[in-house]
This record gives C-alpha cells, sequence and structure tokens, in this order.
C-alpha cells in the first residue's frame, strides 16, 4: 500500500468548440506543457503514462500511437484506458494503481477529446448502432413501446426518463435544474478553462430555452468541447520533492451495471435513476477512505453532469445529503462558492464537455481547490476532503475519487 | 434439458461515418507546399535533424520544431516492397499489376519518405538507386499532388 | 513490491470463425472457467475487460460483455491494447493490496466480424498516412521484413523456415486457429505474394479468439489451484509513430520491455534463464526480429538458430512451441493467448506440443504498426 499524490495539473489553453488551428497530437501536447509547467517537471521525471479518450468521436484508434511524441513517452509505459464517459477518471485510477503497486512512482495522465472533428451524435450512438441496426434489418420494430432509444435521439432520449424518475423520488421541480444550470454557468465564468460561460446566468433564462423532450431543455445540456486535461501522479517519497501543495488520493472506486437504456427489446429493466453502481462505488470509496460521514467530511464535490439534473441527483445518490434534500440545499444556496456545500465551482460538464477529459477534470479541479490554486473559482470555505463523480455509458458506469489534502494513515 | 439448436442471424452492418480531422501547422505546411511544387520539413533545434513530413514536436529532444524548412525533391531509395495486394476498407484484393512502394532518403533530410515508385518495372527496382520527386500535371495543394518518384 | 501474483485458471477459444456472437462468448468463458475453479463471481474482485471499438464496430465495446462476463454491479474497467497489457493492470490492482483476484476478459471476432487490418489503418494518423493512402500494415510489414533480412544478410527462406516451424506446430496444437496439413517450407513458398517478400503462410491468419485468464494474489492463489503460475516480471515500452524514422530491422521498444521485466523478475541473461518464449510474431520475419532484440538469440545469429533446430521444440530456446500468432491471432485477445499457452506449458497441460523443459516463459505481446509497442511478461512455476 503507497500513497499517491496529484502533484501537477496542465489544461490545453483553451476549451471550446472548435480547436481549428491544431491537429489532435498538438492539442494534446500543450496540456502536456501546461502540466509541466505547473509541476516543474520535465519528461524525463515521467516513469509512465496512461492515456484516455473516446477514439469514435475522432475516428482514430489507439491515438496514444499517433502521439507518442507529443507527449514525450518515447521508450516509456504508456497504458490506454477507454470507458466511456468516465475515461478521464479510470484513466486517473490506472495511473494511481500504476503507482500503489510499487511498480512507478510518477505517472502522467492524459486525456483529451476534439468532438469539432467528429460527429458527436455518431460517438454517442455507435454505442448501440450494430444491435440497433441488426434488429432493424430482423423486422424489429424499435419506434414502437419499448423503443426508448429512439426518443429525443441519442443520450438525451434515455437521460428524460432518468430526469422525470429522479424529480418524482426528490419532488424536485424543473424549476430547480433550470436554477443548477445556472448556478454553474455563472461558475463557469469565473473558470479561464470553461466552454459555456454565463456570469448573468438565471433560472428564467435557462428556462427560455426549446424544450427537447421534458423535463430536458437545450439550456440543461452539456456542451461539445475541444480539450485536453493531463494530470501528474507521484508516490508519497516523490510527491513531498516536487510539490508543496499536494492533493492526496484517499480512495479510488468503479462500478458497472447493465447498459439500461440498450434494451430496446423489453424497454427499461432498470430505473435510470437508481443508479445501484453509483452507490456502490461510492460506498466502496469511502470505505477505503476511511470515511464514515461523507456529508460531515467531504467538503466539496464535482459531479459529472453531461445534464443538469445529474448535479441534483448524483449529490443524493453518493450520499452527500438525502434524496429530496440536494434541491432544498439549492434554494438555500449552499451549493454555490459561497456556500456549506459547494459543488461544481468549475461549472461542470454541463458548461465544458471534452469526453475525454470530462471526468478527469472533476478530479483535477477537486484537486485545485484542495491545494488552493482554483483562483476565481476557489470556493469560500476550507477544503479539505473532496469527492470527483463519473458517470459513463449506457447511464450504467460510475466512478468515484475521494482526495484530501494530507496522506492518509497506511 | 432439451438441447437447444441454435440459430444465428448474420447481418452485415454498414458503418460509414465522416469525420473532419484537423491538420494543424505541419501538415498546413506540407500541403501549401505542394501547390508550389515544394517539399517542406521541420528541424530539431536541439539534435539538428530534419523530418519530413513537418511536425511541431520533437519528442526525443522535448523541443519545439518552430519553422519550416524546404527540402530536396531528389534521393537515395533505401527500401522498397512490391505489392501484389491492396486494402480496401480492410479487405484485401488483387492488385492489376504489382506495383512498387519504397522508402526514399531524401538529401538532407534524417527521415524516410514513404512513396509510390514508378518508371521502371518492378523487377529493376534496387536498394541504392537515386530517384526524384514527379508532380502531378495541376497541383492544388492536396496530397495526391506529389504522384510518385522515379529513377533520375 | 508486495507479493507474488499468479495465473490461477484460463479459458480461450480460437477458431477462424467460431460462429458465436461476442455475449455468447465471453460468458461461456467466463461461466465455464468459474465451473472449473468451484468459483462464482462474487470471488471476482475487478475485471479488466480488453476489446477494440473500431474492431467490435461499437463505442465502448464492452457495455454489453460485463454483464454475460459476470461483472454485474462489480469493479469493471477496459484496457484498449494488446491484452497483456490488461493482464499488467490486473497485475497492478493486486499488487496494491486492494483486490485478491482480478479476471482478464478479451476477445476480438477478426475471422468472422471484421477485418483484423483495420486496427492498423485507424491508427494511421488521419491527416497524413491515411490521406496519401500507401501504408498499411501488409506493407508496413514486407518494408521491415526487408530493412530485417537486408541488415542482417539473412536469406528470404529464413521466413520459410519461420513459417513452416510455426504452422507446423500449429497443426499439431489442437487449441490452435490455423492447423494445414503437410505444411512445408515448399508449401510456404507456393503461397501468394502479399507484398513481397511476405507471403500469405509468412502472416497471421484471420481468426476469432476470446480469452479470460484469471488473476490470483499469493494468498487466494492457493485456494484456487495447485499449479499457480507466477509473474515474475512486466515491461513495457513504445517506439515513435513515424514510420521514416525508425529502425524498422530492430525493436527498440521489445528490448526496453524485456529488460524492464527482467529487471523485476532478476534475470540477467534472457538467453540463458529463459526456457521458452511465446511472442506475439504476426509475420514469419517478426518472430527472429523480436527473438533478437529481446536478447532471447544473439544478434546476427538467427537464421542459424532456425537452421539448426534451436527455436524448434527439441532446441535450447524454443520460440512458440504452440505454433505462435501464425497459428491464429486477433487484437487485444492476441498476446493473451501467448500467455495462455506459455502457462499451459508450464503446467504442463500443453498436449501434443508440451516441450520437456517449461519452468520460465517469456510471454510478449505488440501493439501498432510493425510492433510500435511491446509488452513482455515473465512467468515462472
Amino acid at each position: 500500500m503507497r500513497n499517491v499524490g496529484i502533484v501537477g495539473v496542465g489544461y490545453c489553453p483553451q476549451f471550446v468548440s472548435k480547436r481549428k488551428d491544431v491537429s489532435i497530437p498538438e492539442m494534446i501536447s500543450e496540456a502536456v506543457d501546461a502540466a509541466f509547467a505547473d509541476s516543474g517537471l520535465g519528461p524525463q521525471d515521467i516513469d509512465a503514462i496512461v492515456f484516455g479518450n473516446m477514439h469514435t468521436f475522432e475516428g482514430v484508434n489507439l491515438p496514444h500511437l499517433w502521439s507518442v511524441e507529443h507527449i514525450r513517452a518515447l521508450g516509456k509505459p504508456v497504458m490506454r484506458i477507454a470507458t466511456g464517459g468516465t475515461t478521464g477518471m479510470t484513466a486517473f485510477h490506472a495511473g494511481y494503481y500504476h503507482i500503489a503497486s510499487g511498480l512507478h512512482d510518477v505517472v502522467m495522465v492524459v486525456t483529451f477529446e476534439k468532438h469539432s472533428e467528429g460527429d458527436a451524435q455518431v460517438g454517442l450512438l455507435g454505442i448501440i448502432t450494430p444491435e440497433a441496426v441488426a434488429m432493424m434489418m430482423a423486422g424489429i420494430d424499435l419506434t414502437g413501446e419499448g423503443g426508448m432509444g429512439a426518443q429525443g435521439g441519442g443520450s438525451a432520449g434515455a437521460i428524460t426518463y432518468q430526469a422525470v424518475s429522479w424529480m418524482h423520488k426528490s419532488g424536485a421541480t424543473i424549476d430547480h435544474i433550470d436554477a443548477i444550470a445556472a448556478m454553474e454557468r455563472r461558475n463557469a465564468a469565473k473558470n479561464p478553462y470553461a466552454h459555456l460561460k454565463d456570469p448573468e446566468a438565471t433560472a428564467e433564462k435557462i428556462a427560455k430555452t426549446p424544450m427537447i423532450s421534458y423535463p430536458v431543455r437545450y439550456g440543461h445540456v452539456c456542451p461539445t468541447t475541444d480539450g485536453a486535461t493531463v494530470c501528474i501522479l507521484a508516490s508519497e517519497e516523490k510527491a513531498a520533492k516536487i510539490a508543496d501543495k499536494v492533493a492526496w488520493v484517499w480512495g479510488v472506486a468503479s462500478c458497472a451495471s447493465d447498459p439500461t437504456t440498450g434494451n430496446l427489446i423489453e424497454g427499461l429493466i432498470t430505473d435510470p435513476a437508481e443508479q445501484m453502481q453509483c452507490v456502490i462505488a461510492a460506498r466502496e470509496a469511502y470505505k477505503r477512505a476511511g470515511i464514515e460521514d461523507p456529508k460531515r467530511e467531504i467538503d466539496y464535490v464535482e459531479i459529472y453532469n453531461g445534464f443538469a439534473h445529474q448535479t441534483l441527483m448524483y449529490l443524493e445518490l453518493v450520499g452527500m445529503c438525502e434524496v429530496g434534500e440536494a434541491h432544498k440545499l439549492l434554494e438555500q444556496g449552499e451549493l454555490e462558492i459561497t456556500g456549506r456545500l459547494p459543488v461544481n465551482a468549475s461549472g461542470g460538464v454541463v458548461s465544458t464537455n471534452a469526453i475525454g477529459t470530462s471526468a478527469l477534470n472533476r478530479v483535477t479541479e477537486c484537486a485545485l481547490q484542495i491545494m488552493g490554486k482554483a483562483g476565481e473559482r476557489q470556493v469560500e470555505k476550507e477544503v479539505h476532503k473532496a469527492l470527483a463523480h463519473g458517470w459513463g455509458g449506457l447511464m450504467q458506469y460510475a466512478s468515484i475519487t475521494i482526495l484530501a489534502d494530507k496522506p492518509k494513515k497506511l | 434439458m432439451e438441447e437447444v439448436k441454435l440459430e444465428f442471424f448474420n447481418p452485415t452492418v454498414p458503418l460509414d461515418f465522416q469525420y473532419n480531422n484537423r491538420v494543424g501547422p505541419g501538415i498546413q505546411k506540407l500541403l501549401d507546399g505542394f501547390a508550389e511544387r515544394k517539399i517542406y520539413g521541420s528541424k530539431c533545434p536541439s539534435c539538428g535533424k530534419v523530418v519530413v513530413p513537418p511536425r511541431t514536436i520533437c519528442g526525443a529532444c522535448n523541443a519545439k520544431m518552430e519553422g519550416f524548412v524546404e527540402v530536396a525533391q531528389e534521393g537515395t531509395l533505401r527500401n522498397f516492397t512490391v505489392g501484389h495486394v491492396y486494402l480496401e476498407k480492410g479487405q484485401l484484393k488483387k492488385a492489376e499489376s504489382p506495383y512498387v512502394l519504397g522508402l526514399v532518403e531524401l538529401d538532407g533530410v534524417d527521415s524516410l519518405f514513404l512513396a509510390r515508385i514508378s518508371g521502371v518495372e518492378p523487377s529493376g527496382v534496387k536498394e541504392g538507386m537515386r530517384v526524384k520527386a514527379v508532380w502531378k500535371d495541376q497541383v492544388q495543394g492536396d496530397y495526391a499532388d506529389l504522384d510518385h518518384f522515379r529513377p533520375a | 513490491m508486495a507479493g507474488k501474483v499468479a495465473v490461477v485458471g484460463l479459458k480461450f477459444a480460437c477458431a477462424p470463425d467460431l460462429k458465436t456472437t461476442r455475449e455468447r462468448l465471453v460468458f461461456e468463458l467466463t461461466r465455464g472457467l468459474f465451473d472449473e475453479l468451484g468459483i462464482d463471481r462474487h470471488e471476482v474482485d475487478t475485471f479488466i475487460m480488453c476489446s477494440n471499438d473500431f474492431i467490435d464496430g461499437r463505442t465502448i465495446s464492452t457495455v454489453f460483455l460485463d454483464a454475460p462476463s459476470g461483472a454485474y454491479l462489480k469493479d469493471e474497467t477496459k484496457v484498449e491494447m494488446d491484452g497483456l497489457n490488461a493482464l499488467i493492470y490486473g497485475w497492478m490492482r493486486i499488487l496494491s493490496g486492494q483486490y485478491d483476484t482480478a479476471l482478464v476478459v478479451s476477445l476480438g471476432l477478426t475471422g468472422s466480424q471484421a477485418s483484423p487490418y483495420l486496427n492498423i489503418q485507424y491508427s494511421l494518423s488521419p491527416t497524413y498516412e491515411r490521406q496519401v493512402g500507401l501504408l498499411n500494415e501488409l506493407a508496413g510489414a514486407a518494408l521491415q521484413a526487408r530493412s530485417y533480412l537486408s541488415r542482417s544478410g539473412y536469406s528470404e527462406e529464413l521466413l520459410d523456415l519461420v513459417a513452416a516451424k510455426d504452422l507446423q506446430l500449429a497443426a499439431k496444437n489442437p487449441r490452435q486457429g490455423r492447423r494445414l496439413e503437410a505444411v512445408d517450407v515448399d508449401k510456404v513458398r507456393s503461397s501468394d505474394y502479399y507484398y513481397e517478400p511476405l507471403r500469405e503462410l509468412h502472416c497471421y491468419p484471420r481468426t476469432d479468439v476470446g480469452c479470460v485468464v484469471l488473476l490470483a494474489s499469493e494468498k487466494k492463489a492457493a485456494e484456487l489451484t495447485e499449479k499457480p503460475v507466477w509473474i515474475l516480471g512486466a515491461g513495457n515500452s513504445i517506439e515513435t509513430y513515424f514510420y521514416g524514422e525508425r529502425d524498422l530491422s530492430r525493436s527498440p521498444s521489445a528490448a526496453e520491455a524485456t529488460r524492464r521485466a527482467c529487471s523485476l523478475a532478476g534475470i540477467s541473461d534472457p538467453s540463458k534463464e529463459i526456457d521458452f518464449a511465446e511472442v506475439s510474431a504476426l509475420f514469419a520475419h517478426q518472430e527472429p526480429l523480436l527473438a533478437e532484440s529481446m536478447s532471447l538469440i544473439p544478434e546476427g545469429e538467427a537464421e542459424k538458430a532456425y537452421r539448426d533446430g534451436i527455436t524448434g521444440p527439441g532446441g535450447s530456446m524454443p520460440i512458440n512451441p504452440s505454433g505462435g500468432s501464425l497459428g491464429g491471432h486477433t487484437v487485444c485477445a492476441g498476446g493473451l493467448l501467448r500467455l495462455c499457452e506459455a502457462v499451459l506449458q508450464i503446467r504442463g497441460e500443453a498436449g501434443p506440443v508440451q516441450l520437456e523443459k517449461a519452468g520460465t516463459a517469456l510471454v510478449h505481446g505488440q501493439d501498432g504498426l510493425c510492433a510500435q509497442q511491446n509488452a513482455v511478461l515473465i512467468l515462472g512455476a
């Protein structure tokens, strides 16, 4: 068992809709340079690299092969992780295990996505395209009662079921979803690396955006972004020499459920708002971190919210508040940067979504808050422990990372 | 328990997706050069190696390769293969007639350049031959402008 | 580094066409393995999936494979490279002390469902190599073969010797995919040229493969098997992508991966301390090329080694006693096939291709054009 800490974070200079000026490897190298600058390290200090992204978005297989020189990986061990939306965090976890195993001391985690080079719906629908096409060719009617995926298109279709089910369980309304979306777009305005920023966002403005499929409005949905994020991890002995401020990893966990929305023949098996795998992953992460009372011990949370309601829904599912409490905390202003349970000061995924980076950004943003390096979006309260959450796939993957401001007692 | 006989439905599912990949400054320079029937490369400020096509990072030196250099259009054939097949969408097809692919060491360039070798029978191709670039009659700043290399 | 980790169970299927679906294949392999070991899925602490989205034709291609693998509501992740890397990740997770068992689940249906050449094709740069349209897996391998033969001074006949040896062994090995009758150097030489000097029988065949491997910590291994095969060391290394800048006649990354693996295993001279090797040589020339780079045979002596039978089953450095990748290979599961054959050898369960001396093995897997990236594991009894 070894303690592992985050000693460097690097973002490419801008997360925007289209980076027309650079190729994929060139964009990634910007984030690598930023991480080196942040940590004071160079390529010679890195023992191994973990690389993650979702490649159907760019149409490049195993992009770490093409990007070797740009990620300064010549001669080194490189591992590729690809788990859908959770990729950024599962790649981070792989980096963590590279060091926790005792095999390496300093590991660089590289993630990116360049959505502008492909069609995002292709990447998302591609999870089920062969099944769907084969079923249609076999004469199965996919648009009838069971044809859930056909509604609304892509992941937005399935998400409506999740949002409605959660609203029913929690008593939250669409007004709350408007409000949390607005809060995060206001937060994003303080984040130089966010994509959709609106310092004057309000629930009313969000409510005026077109309805995609109740209760999901256009203003609730994440953008597609071009961007790259790099994070450098080190063992306890090395971390002390590299950085004054380190964000220590106390617990990581992942869990996979059944592909809820992929069952086009029978319709839903599982309530997509149940997210049992998230509950299990959070429980396991708390156990590993030695945290018994998350509501008291966790100071800051970053939730992977491709859709605005998910901030509130997952806040409840990871146990940071009771079911039905999240939207009340929102009403009371407690989730704001100035509040008692600040969430997504970065603006969340609903403001920035380069899919390969999105789950890693939840970790790096928690790390920056712990290290006091979050600039204008630094929350008011002191952050000693933080929780980063990720989800992916057909809403059946979950990953959790718990960070703290000092090494865990082993 | 009764043995269940399985019958599988085997559809061919065609997946056709379009991508719009950005070339970045390095390849852009290559293509701009092609429009002028010129070949450009990059030079590493640290180790001095010259590579074609141009790019912005020398991984070995952790150095940025800024600025481009025009390189020679003639060189030495260092390696080659005679192709009797080709791949189309991953499927192996027989070529109408054998063709030659070669790795050319352009004078002054450290990386080898892959190109078709024509203007000579496959059996007449030899390692160490001098070859030179042959451009299309009309160039447009496209990859296909540099058509092949022939014996110099 | 804490403790040791062993391979305690495996199950695989390899054929030109397994006539099955991905879900069914994965279910039958994991269910079969669990039944053999007398365990259920709850004794697996973590699942490392390994398949390739482009070859599977789906994004996040293991979404539908988690449940059939037994990973429902369990810890699961996915490595998308040659399966030896997924195994290395499982190894790391157990070494961390947080897990006692890890199941690697891998497949590639490049016999019946997708062309294996697409793996390399889509890995090429969309802004240069793919647009120019000249480079592909076969052409690249052929240039590598010529570069190797040219630098080493070996004759083209070496390719025929390697292929004949491998294909004859594959014919004897009931677990292999391509099992040809009466194959010898003449039969190899009579197969059609793809890109000179590579002929059809010098190249790996299109194969369907599914493979699951269970790893366990030292304390758990004793409960699960009487014949654990230990991971003594592993390493991974990568070369530049830029084809024109590589020394195609050698594999510096295979050499580096071997150095790292041997260093962990406490091996200083692989040619003496390794009993045999299972190497992912996708083309005949890659077997001697990799063997030299991995210090199994001295550089410059490969042709002699093959002619003298040193690399055959009766020799002092048997390479690919199973028949190797020329008998069956796919993306992701390819390296795990080699690992499984090595484990069976060490356990004395390799059947018709069993070696006499099989205590310590080197196992190799590759990714990228002409083995741009290589993974090496050292296994021991």
